[in-house]
Formats: C-alpha cells, structure tokens, sequence
C-alpha cells in the first residue's frame, strides 16, 4: 500500500517554511558579533563565551518557530544566551560591594589625574591613563547581577527597556543596577590606578 | 547626569541639563570625562569573534531538506 503523496498546498507549506527557516538563521548569523560581544563579557574566558555562543544558536535553531519575525532578534537571541548563563550557574560571586558608594562620582577622575604631572589636564588625558586591560578586569569582577546590565547596556547598546525584557526584570531594577554597576566598575578601576 | 548621558529625559529636562553645562564647567568638566569613560569602555570591551566559531556556527544550521 502506498502512503498518499502531499498535497499541492502541502508542498509549498513546507517550501515556504524551508526558505523563513533559512531566513531565520541568516539573520540570526548576521547578529553572532553582537551576541558575542556580550558573551566575551558576560563569560570568564574565551572558551566559556564560545561555548555560550555555540548552545545559544544551537537552542534558537531548534526554536526558531517561537521567534516572531520583525520583532527585536537580537533582544531574543540575547534572553536565551543570559538564560543559558544563568542555567551554567555562576562562579564564585563576590558579595555586592558594602562599602557606601557615596562618595562622589569624581573619585576615579580624581585618582587618575592625580597620576598626570600636567596641572589642568584635559579629559582625553585623563581617559589615556586607563588600560583597556585594566578595564577587562574591572569590569569582569563587578558583581553579576550588576555586570549582567551594564554589559547589556553600555557595551551591547541595548536600552533600558530591552535589557529588562532580556533578563525579565523591572526597568526600575535596570536602571539601579546600571548605576550601581558603573559606580561599582569606576571604584574598581580607581583601585586599580597606580599613583604617579 | 547618567540618564542625560544615556539619552532618557524629556526635551524639557534635556534643555535644563544643556543649560546648566553651559554655565557650571565642573559639570561639565565631569559630564565630558563620563561620556569618554563610556566611549573607552565600550572600545576596551569589544572582542572580536574567531572566524573558527562562525564556522561552528554555521553548522548548526539546519541541513537542506531535498525536494519533493
């Protein structure tokens, strides 16, 4: 007995399907810099980012479907990589800083001009006596929960509202913990500053 | 001074911050340091991706059906 053959409407239901899978993956692809970006940053190493990046797109692959086109991809592929490193467990996390972070923001500007001999040094100055390593490090010993938002927003260029859909939390929480982030990653990097 | 940096206040509050940088130079002073230190870490942050991982990537793809 032979199995009845598809349909004509059957056939271009699964061709249509084919080429939005494709679709689908090609523009998921085009994104794996950004997503990576944020990996690197999220991850202890290389080899972490890389393997969050690789289950990432192997778990967006196989749920494409759930994924409505011409919504915000990269805000999609974004939750299911946090989730993944959520799911990894985190490393040793330091308590959040409990020292009063109150001291004005210009302590790190005051730490890092005070290593310059020029009087009155203007702020490119300023900046130039930050390694880019020194803020690697920095930024990779600010507390997760902290760190999570600040590399959302301030390296993925995400906003507020997509960082908190990211990581389904309330865009008031977003935005505290982004200020105390960057508080927290300024300390670090003063800490970091030799003195002249 | 943050959300004027990232871009979230209303005409109005952006207007009253311009302002107020105009005529206070520690502000600014303060405010052009903080949009640089923004700047720099997002320049020391970015890593670029091996072309090894996009190939991995790449297989993952789902494979071509054949058709009909």
């Amino acid at each position: 007995m032979s199995e009845s053959a598809p349909t004509a409407a059957e056939t271009r239901r699964i061709a249509e399907e084919a080429r939005d899978r494709v679709r689908f993956e090609e523009e998921a692809l085009q994104l794996s810099e950004q997503v990576y970006r944020v990996a690197r940053r999220l991850a202890g190493s290389r080899e972490e980012a890389e393997d969050l990046v690789q289950d990432t797109y192997a778990r967006a692959f196989r749920s494409w479907q759930q994924y409505t086109p011409g919504t915000n991809l990269r805000a999609w592929l974004l939750r299911i990589l946090t989730n993944l490193n959520i799911d990894r467990g985190r490393r040793i996390q330091r308590s959040p800083d409990l020292q009063p972070l109150e001291e004005g923001d210009y302590f790190l500007y005051n730490k890092l001009e005070s290593t310059i001999a020029d009087e009155n040094p203007d702020e490119e100055r300023v900046i130039e006596r930050l390694s880019q390593n020194s803020v690697v490090e920095a930024l990779s010993e600010v507390p997760h929960d902290f760190r999570d938002v600040l590399v959302l927003v301030d390296i993925g260029e995400f906003s507020y509202a997509e960082a908190a859909q990211i990581l389904d939390i309330p865009i008031g929480t977003v935005m505290s913990r982004l200020h105390r982030g960057r508080r927290v990653l300024k300390r670090n990097l003063a800490d970091k500053t030799v003195a002249a | 001074m943050q959300p004027y940096l990232d871009g979230v206040l209303s005409d109005a509050q952006v207007k009253d911050a311009w302002e107020h940088l105009e005529a206070c130079p520690g502000c600014d002073k303060r405010y052009r340091f903080e949009g640089s230190l923004r700047r720099f870490v997002r320049v020391s942050a970015d890593e670029q991706m091996r072309p090894e991982l996009m190939v991995k990537l790449a297989e993952l793809r789902h494979p071509a059906q054949e058709a009909f």
